[in-house]
């Protein structure tokens, strides 16, 4: 008797949730239909809504949503004016005169003045707040104020890639009497920016809301309203776009991604980015043989791995930086050849029974097909006589391990660089003093070293083609692939396509 | 009278116990979340920070103390309220954990309430079809339920509900457009204090499917439990006697073989709900529901030691609680363990 109570009320149960359930389901599919509006699913969310805070490359996007930086990056990444309409890096790298522009206004209504500038990237960073922009504008000692919409960024040493931070990572302009006035934690909960969108509802890791900014001095947005669901597993994100429940979303498996281009009204892209995955090499241990470093690396069937683990739409890379960016070679070729492999393991006296071998690190889970890729290179360097032992790590762990000297003799890493500069690909990943790089060796780090206060463009840019090309024809380094983005949205949602991955409301639009 | 002064000797008894066992977890906590090679210096800082950067983080954050000093440092904190600093969202654990936990507590709670209705009625229903051809296909049923993960039956449900058959919402806490009232952080109480019942219904869809894979996922084993206390229960000679006095059966599972062989099924709820508040992080993750268990993934990947410690102990604070109300359970259901 008291199962079939049970069960009746189960029955209600499920009935009604099923009604309620239908209701709404017609309601967010009504709600999809609107062209005022447009609901990503996005997999991250901001640290927090101090956009100076936090590096989270992920983020950038929504950050970008909400507040401007002084400069912007084009669709193919070249450096263009934003709020900063004028600037030029002096030939000394010391100082950089700016003009900014005069019709700007924040969210709450305050004209952007020069002393917004000064505020956001020195008066900030010397109160003492922990933001992580104070590690970009180190070299940052003022910003001169001559006049209402010029000033002059002076340096305590040479930053040549000044211009490219005013674009990157953190570098967003916020409101000093506001933030003054409010403090920076109310201003992390009620952000003010001048963006394309306003933010008006926010639920830490699951919604953000954002409003057209209709006094916004830029190309208006189309889509007045912008929902942007946080939804961080894949599979999830899979099934919100596969619903409707989402119009656009990114960053789910490759094979996930090719079933649901094919589904009516949606398409699928696989977007190759700025983000390399590579080898980080030691120059010690069991790669202190240069030989065996570049047996390693003539072993890699580049173009196998992208067609097994991305669609044959990540480019194998033979040089630290991605197709399109200033420190590309684009006709240098790094061979895939195993019996060179084999040849030069010979002649360094390496046999079958006394095989080179080396232990290699990898993240399962960092990023896409990360310990599968291990994996397959592990099987690659069986083929030609090397002995690897495989290890799985945490991406947390990467830098204590690199710190002590604890990293294995390879470990495989994807490093992002929306700028696409080189200084932020080869000088990051090479320069002995930042925690990235395992390679150690002194020559290649002085050539980089030289490379970071060099402030002449052409010859920055030639210095870090030739210093990446040395460092992978002496094995220093081992670039595998250009990482992918897939992106799966509605075929009547319109987007603006960047080198970098972004993917803003403020370039979408209905057909 | 004599109940209340017992659950209050009780109560009092089980706080000051609480006291030691939290020094320990804390102890174990901070212990284990030490020696992990994880360098909470380098994740606090950008990228591009330099060697001596994090050298002089690390100092800044006493890493380069001996363990026991961090230790006393933290928990003199402790005392003051202070759990510490988020590394990665820069905010203090205490308000990160407090705008968190409602949320999963509002989740593990219905959750619960699904595992008690679907466990009670499925071990009453084993019980009932003992004996029949159907306990066997009833006992392999439970054994199937009870080797599926809660996060498996997160993606089967939300495969069935939310793509299939489009009924159920599996994103978030609320639809679009849904006004979101705050008075105690608990949505469903402070949409109902609001008056918001279109909120309050909302909120309820979106957790149904991860109340139900929470709930489905504990619920065989409750099940079990009761179907083999009852079977025991009935061997007893009281249920004979009933039987004798021409009470119904009905009358004799419900106000005699239930009331007896409930006892071990709720001191397994209350070890679940200590186990359900763990599997709530993957559920969360699943549903972009935003609990601590979302919180704390990202305390995880992020290697924020503080906000995990500080997580770490409110999971343990809540199996003490639920401990200490499922032991005044117990005295309230057995007039046995008063007199004791």
């Amino acid at each position: 008797m008291t199962f079939e109570i049970d069960r009746r009320n189960l029955l209600q149960m499920l009935g009604l949730a099923a009604v309620s359930g239908s209701v709404l389901s017609q309601a967010t599919i009504a709600f999809a239909a609107d062209t005022d509006n447009v609901t990503i699913g996005w997999p991250s969310d901001v640290p927090s809504w101090d956009p100076n805070l936090r590096f989270v490359p992920d983020a950038q996007p929504l950050f970008k949503m909400v507040f401007d930086q002084p400069l912007d990056q084009s669709p193919d990444l070249k450096l263009i004016a934003n709020l900063i309409t004028k600037w030029e890096l002096k030939p000394d790298g010391l100082s950089m005169p700016f003009e900014i522009r005069s019709d700007v206004k924040f969210h709450n209504g305050d004209p952007m003045t020069m002393e917004d500038f000064k505020y956001t990237f020195v008066d900030r960073i010397k109160s003492g707040l922990k933001l992580d922009i104070a590690n970009s504008w180190r070299t940052l000692t003022d910003i001169e104020i001559l006049s209402p919409t010029s000033g002059v960024m002076k340096f305590s040493a040479p930053t040549p890639t000044a211009p490219q931070w005013l674009a990157f990572l953190g570098s967003y302009l916020v409101p000093k009497k506001y933030v003054e006035s409010v403090g920076p934690e109310e201003f992390a909960k009620k952000p003010v920016g001048t963006g394309p969108y306003k933010l008006v509802d926010y639920q830490m890791n699951s919604r953000i809301v954002l409003e057209r900014n209709d006094d916004y001095f830029g190309t208006k947005p189309k889509i007045k309203r912008v929902t942007i669901d946080i939804i961080k597993d894949p599979s999830a994100r899979t099934a919100a776009i596969q619903s409707g429940q989402v119009d656009l979303t990114v960053n789910i498996p490759v094979r996930e991604a090719e079933r649901l281009g094919k589904t009516e009204g949606l398409t699928a892209e696989i977007n190759p980015f700025t983000r390399l995955i590579l080898l980080q090499m030691r120059n010690d241990m069991g790669f202190t043989d240069k030989a065996v470093r570049l047996a390693a690396h003539h072993a890699i069937d580049k173009a196998a791995l992208s067609k097994a683990f991305y669609g044959g739409a990540a480019v194998p890379l033979s040089i630290p930086a991605t197709p399109g960016t200033p420190g590309y070679l684009p006709d240098y070729k790094f061979a895939y050849d195993p019996e060179l492999s084999k040849k030069l393991l010979a002649d360094a006296g390496y046999t079958a029974d006394k095989p080179a071998t080396f232990k290699l690190a990898a993240t399962n889970g960092q990023f896409p097909s990360d310990f599968d890729i291990a994996r397959a290179l592990v099987q690659m360097w069986q083929k030609v006589g090397l002995k690897v032992e495989l290890e799985q790590i945490e991406y947390s762990k990467y830098f204590e391990l690199n710190r002590g000297g604890k990293l294995p003799e390879a470990t495989l890493y994807s490093f992002d660089n929306a700028t696409g500069d080189p200084e932020i690909f080869s000088g990051y990943l090479m320069n002995p003093k930042m925690p990235f790089g395992a390679w150690k060796g002194q020559e290649i780090g002085d050539k980089i070293l030289k490379l970071f206060v060099e402030p002449v463009y052409e010859k920055r840019i030639a210095g870090y083609k030739a210093v990446a090309q040395e460092a992978v024809e002496t094995g220093a380094n081992i670039p595998i692939l250009q990482s992918v983005q897939t992106l799966v949205r509605k075929k009547s949602l319109n987007y603006v396509k960047y080198g970098n991955a972004w993917v803003l409301g403020s370039t979408m639009s209905w057909s | 009278m004599r109940m209340f002064a017992t659950i209050a000797k009780l109560l009092v008894k089980r706080v000051l116990t609480a006291i030691p066992i939290l020094l320990i977890v804390s102890a174990l906590l901070f212990c284990i979340l030490r020696i992990l090679p994880v360098d909470p210096a380098a994740m606090s800082l950008p990228p591009n920070a330099t060697v001596q950067e994090v050298e002089a983080m690390r100092t800044e954050m006493g890493l380069n103390l001996p363990l026991y000093q961090q230790y006393g440092i933290w928990l003199n904190k402790l005392f003051h309220g202070d759990i510490g600093r988020s590394i990665h969202f820069r905010q203090d654990v205490t308000s990160l954990i407090g705008s968190t936990l409602p949320a999963t507590i509002e989740l593990a709670v219905i959750a619960m309430g699904v595992a008690t209705v679907f466990g009670l009625a499925g071990g009453l229903f084993l019980f009932y079809v003992r004996g029949t051809r159907a306990e066997a296909v009833m006992d392999f049923l439970s054994i199937l339920l009870l080797s599926l993960p809660e996060f498996l039956w997160s993606l089967f449900l939300l495969l069935i509900f939310g793509v299939f058959f489009e009924v159920l919402p599996f994103t978030g806490r609320l639809s679009p457009g849904f006004e979101r009232p705050v008075v105690t952080g608990f949505l469903l109480l402070d949409s109902l204090i609001t008056g918001n019942i279109s909120t309050f219904l909302n909120a309820l869809e979106h957790m149904i499917l991860p109340c139900l894979a929470l709930g489905i996922a504990l619920s065989p084993s409750l099940m079990r439990v009761l179907r083999s206390s009852l079977l025991d229960a009935y061997q007893d000679d009281y249920i004979q006697q009933a039987r004798l006095r021409g009470l119904s059966e009905k009358r004799i599972l419900i106000r005699h073989g239930l009331k007896n062989a409930i006892l071990p099924t709720l001191s397994l709820m209350g070890v679940q709900f200590g186990f359900l508040f763990g599997g709530t992080l993957l559920v969360e993750i699943i549903y972009s529901y935003p609990g601590m268990g979302n919180l704390m993934v990202d305390a995880i990947r992020n290697a924020d030691l503080p906000i995990i410690q500080g997580a770490g102990l409110t999971y343990c604070i809540a199996v003490l609680v639920i401990s200490i109300v499922v032991d005044s359970l117990y005295l309230i259901l057995n007039p046995k363990l008063r007199v004791r």
